[in-house]
């Protein structure tokens, strides 16, 4: 009871001085040479996966380090430009998802933030949920029926709700492709967007009816495809973009339906890293790094993940490099294939 | 899971603790209820689920209310839902009854509070799902309904109102294009400044505190001795003391505001500024005096504030039976349920019973102790008027910079954007540009656009969407027609009944 009286009287002078600063303090505790790391998020929700996992990320890599680790939700421009200026101790770091080096590639943010200007971090987290969703009286159960159901329709349309330059847009690209391949350009032109940001937005995007598939994910959406749930906001998993089923749910991967782009099979893992300057002190990264190894290991940071059906994810900070770039790569072919985002608008 | 083992002492201490410093938040520029739940969030994680929720609910319910405090005082508003506030507190308060304009302000918040909690508890699962039935085509229209203030408060001459607040439609469009992130009206070299456009809170302060500063400074900082006198007097001036009878014949607007409030906050992307806006304009159509409002009147005050406390418990309506958050602040309080593994929608009520008496507790408890802790300690915040000017004015800008800084956790841009647009805002009175008519246009622009365009999207462009999609549609058509027709007759007769009066804007 003292120590919670002691910190509502600290707290409020603590909050202020948290709102007004921004930058760490050098110090030398927790074997790095800042006593607090500042950790940007690619995201200004705090309901969202991004806040989460980087939530996870902060405390228990933050108790590894012994350093304290605050997230910071501010949204991608803003994220990558306080990386921009950051200072190569380690003070500010910034935690997201591939839509960081999708949204350049995309043109939804400046070439100047790309992959290459950042030291890659170690991955530690993902997302395999990633679903899309329809209304639970939809005239289809999965992407291949959807599919189906806008070739036998010729007069119909099947509108996706989508965030220009974001993994929805990539996952949608991947099916559009599929669709022209395997059904032609006719079908597949009847596919369109409808531009919107956040999962709320998207949900109800869906139930007013002004879209028919929503790109969500299993830990947000899971609630309204309950046998309870009002009709009105029902809804029904088509798919999940990842390379493995996630337990406990049946929901079919796109590799399981069968959905490629240039005869390979698309998949999608949501996965979250770390971005650090480039000019970073190595005794910085190296000691970020272990501090991951240590509370990856640990059962309190896979339980936090689990709650929301998120994983542990861990790619050192030697290989991380390589392996986001070889994804990039990979993905980046869908998206060079991809009609235009104000194409699929019209 | 017992309620009263969930909502336990504790967690009423909590409660009273999240007030107070949510107060102390909405009372600062630049500090808001949002910004107070994000900052302790993290603070909850380590307490129970109850004790969390109990600081969260507390820290909203004070921010709110707290807002109130430098919108009378000092004509900035606390939070962007206490715009309206600063119509009439403010010139309430430079006749010397800032007491009594605050008091007011604090009675019109807790009844608001209280019936949108009363509407929150009988009808969230019904309301949410009634939700629904609006979409972008109707919060459209609805924030067109919250612009026609502009023809209820324009000054002089509308034609020189509604210019003002197309510019401040127009300036808040700067930034990137929601639907393809293009930027637009964004000169290369301030790309990363402007990448969101201005951010609302420097736009507000700069535009209220700073510009009234500028304002002040050239007519001279002396203070005026009849307001300290004044204001001393409230104790045997029966006009210048607080009294229930202030709200003699104000039931109906004090009942219109509060739901005007609760049902703006059911219907997220719509925002608790349009609420308080919206109930400023029908507080002005309605009224037997209308000349009197935007002059000290306590219709006003009512209005704005019984809707911006109405909005705590409407916004909750979505976020308990949709999990789709009702504004920003609500958003945050979303990130707390999930955080701690709780889904909150369609489900939540029915599975979380106890949870939801004990949310529905913290709210009417946090809203008693908003009302008590403002009530009784008020006095002592009115007598900011009495500082002299050349000591407050400092004092102000200072504040005006830290929030300004504050707000985004330290973007110097922002510190910038506030001076700016004090500047601007200065020069905007010298010729005739509306401040207050162009800050409406500046909050509301946005929002106004993205739905504009949700719509398009949705109806493949077809403008008749406005008129075929419901019936709805034609109510709200008939009360912007109405409100408009409202507005510029009063507008009229004020200017036939004073034509010298409110040269500027910073008159209010």
């Amino acid at each position: 009871m003292k120590k919670k009286l002691a910190a509502l009287i600290t707290a409020p002078i603590l909050a202020l001085t948290m709102a007004g600063c921004s930058s760490g303090d050098n110090g030398d505790e927790g074997g790095v040479d800042v006593n607090r790391v500042r950790v940007v998020l690619g995201s200004s929700s705090t309901t969202a996966d991004t806040y989460q996992n980087a939530h996870a990320f902060t405390e228990n890599v933050g108790k590894s380090l012994d350093v304290n680790m605050k997230a910071d939700a501010i949204g991608a421009n803003k994220a990558f430009q306080a990386l921009n200026k950051a200072k190569p101790d380690g003070s500010t770091i910034m935690f997201f998802h591939d839509m960081s080096y999708l949204s350049v590639k995309y043109g939804s943010q400046p070439k100047k933030f790309g992959l290459d200007n950042w030291t890659v971090g170690p991955v530690v987290s993902l997302n395999p949920g990633a679903a899309f969703l329809t209304k639970h009286d939809a005239p289809y159960n999965d992407m291949v029926e959807a599919a189906e159901w806008l070739k036998d329709n010729k007069s119909e349309t099947l509108t996706f709700a989508v965030e220009a330059g974001g993994t929805s847009e990539l996952s949608l690209d991947a099916f559009y492709i599929w669709v022209a391949d395997t059904y032609g350009d006719d079908v597949a032109k009847r596919i369109k967007v409808f531009a919107t940001g956040s999962d709320e937005e998207k949900n109800q995007a869906l139930w007013s009816g002004n879209v028919d598939i929503i790109y969500g994910s299993i830990g947000g959406n899971e609630q309204y495809t309950k046998d309870d749930v009002e009709d009105k906001v029902k809804e029904k998993f088509l798919a999940i973009t990842a390379s493995e089923r996630v337990e406990g749910f049946d929901i079919p991967t796109f590799e399981e339906q069968g959905i490629e782009v240039d005869g390979e099979p698309f998949t999608f893992d949501k996965e979250f890293f770390v971005l650090m300057p480039e000019d970073i002190e190595d005794s910085f990264s190296t000691a970020l790094d272990d501090a991951v190894a240590e509370a990856i290991e640990t059962d309190d940071y896979a339980d936090e993940l689990s709650k929301n059906n998120f994983k542990t994810d861990y790619v050192p900070l030697d290989e991380s490099t390589q392996y986001i770039e070889d994804k990039r790569e990979r993905l980046e072919t869908v998206i060079d294939r991809a009609p235009e985002f104000n194409d699929l608008a019209s | 899971m017992e309620l009263f083992e969930m909502f336990t002492p504790m967690a009423f201490v909590l409660v009273v603790f999240g007030v107070f410093v949510g107060i102390i938040f909405g009372s600062i520029p630049g500090l808001t209820a949002t910004m107070a739940l994000a900052v302790f969030l993290p603070l909850t994680f380590g307490m129970d689920l109850g004790e969390g929720l109990a600081l969260l609910i507390g820290l909203y319910v004070g921010g709110i209310s707290g807002g109130m405090i430098p919108a009378a005082l000092l004509k900035i508003p606390g939070t962007p839902s206490s715009v309206a506030t600063t119509f009439d507190a403010y010139p309430m308060a430079q006749k010397g009854f800032a007491e009594k304009a605050l008091k007011i302000g604090i009675v019109a918040s807790v009844i608001g509070g209280i019936i949108s909690l009363v509407v929150l508890y009988f009808f969230a699962p019904v309301l949410g799902t009634v939700a629904i039935n609006f979409t972008p085509v109707e919060k459209f229209l609805i924030i067109l309904f919250a612009l026609t203030i502009i023809a209820s408060i324009s000054e002089k001459s509308m034609l020189s109102g509604i210019f003002s607040g197309m510019l401040g439609v127009f300036v808040s469009l700067i930034g990137v294009f929601p639907t393809n992130n293009e930027l637009r009206m964004v000169p290369s070299f301030l790309e990363d400044y402007l990448w969101d456009g201005f951010s609302l809170l420097p736009v507000l302060i700069g535009l209220f505190g700073i510009s009234e500063i500028l304002r002040n400074s050239e007519q001279g900082l002396k203070t005026d001795k009849s307001k300290k006198v004044t204001l001393k007097k409230a104790k045997t001036d029966p006009e210048a003391r607080f009294s229930l009878k202030a709200f003699n014949g104000q039931t109906v607007n004090t009942i219109r505001s509060s739901f005007i409030g609760t049902i703006l906050g059911i219907l997220p992307g719509v925002g608790g500024s349009a609420a308080s806006l919206m109930s400023y304009s029908q507080a002005k159509n309605f009224s037997k005096q209308p000349q009197k409002l935007g002059e000290g009147s306590r219709e006003g005050i009512i209005a704005s504030e019984a809707s911006n406390n109405g909005l705590t418990g409407g916004a909750m309506v979505p976020l308990l039976s949709l999990g789709i958050p009702g504004d920003s602040t609500t958003a945050v309080l979303l990130g707390a349920f999930v955080l701690q593994g709780i889904q909150v929608g369609p489900l939540f009520i029915g599975d979380n019973p106890d949870l939801w008496n004990g949310m529905i507790i913290a709210l009417l408890f946090a809203n008693i102790v908003m009302f008590l802790m403002m009530f009784t300690s008020i006095r002592y915040f009115a007598r900011i008027i009495e500082i002299p000017k050349h000591v407050l004015f400092p004092i102000i800008l200072v504040m005006c910079v830290v929030g300004s800084f504050a707000i985004n956790n330290g973007v110097m841009f922002d510190v910038w954007t506030a001076l700016i647009f004090g500047v601007l805002g200065f020069v905007f009175m010298k010729i005739g540009i509306q401040i207050t008519t162009f800050l409406i246009g500046f909050i509301l622009g946005r929002d106004l656009e993205s739905n504009f365009l949700d719509s398009m999207q949705a109806s493949g462009g077809d403008l008749f969407v406005f008129f075929t999609r419901s019936p709805i549609d034609w109510v709200l058509w008939a009360l912007i027609i109405g409100s408009v027709v409202f507005g510029i007759m009063s507008n009229r007769k004020n200017s036939r009944s004073a034509p010298d009066a409110a040269t500027d804007s910073a008159a209010v």
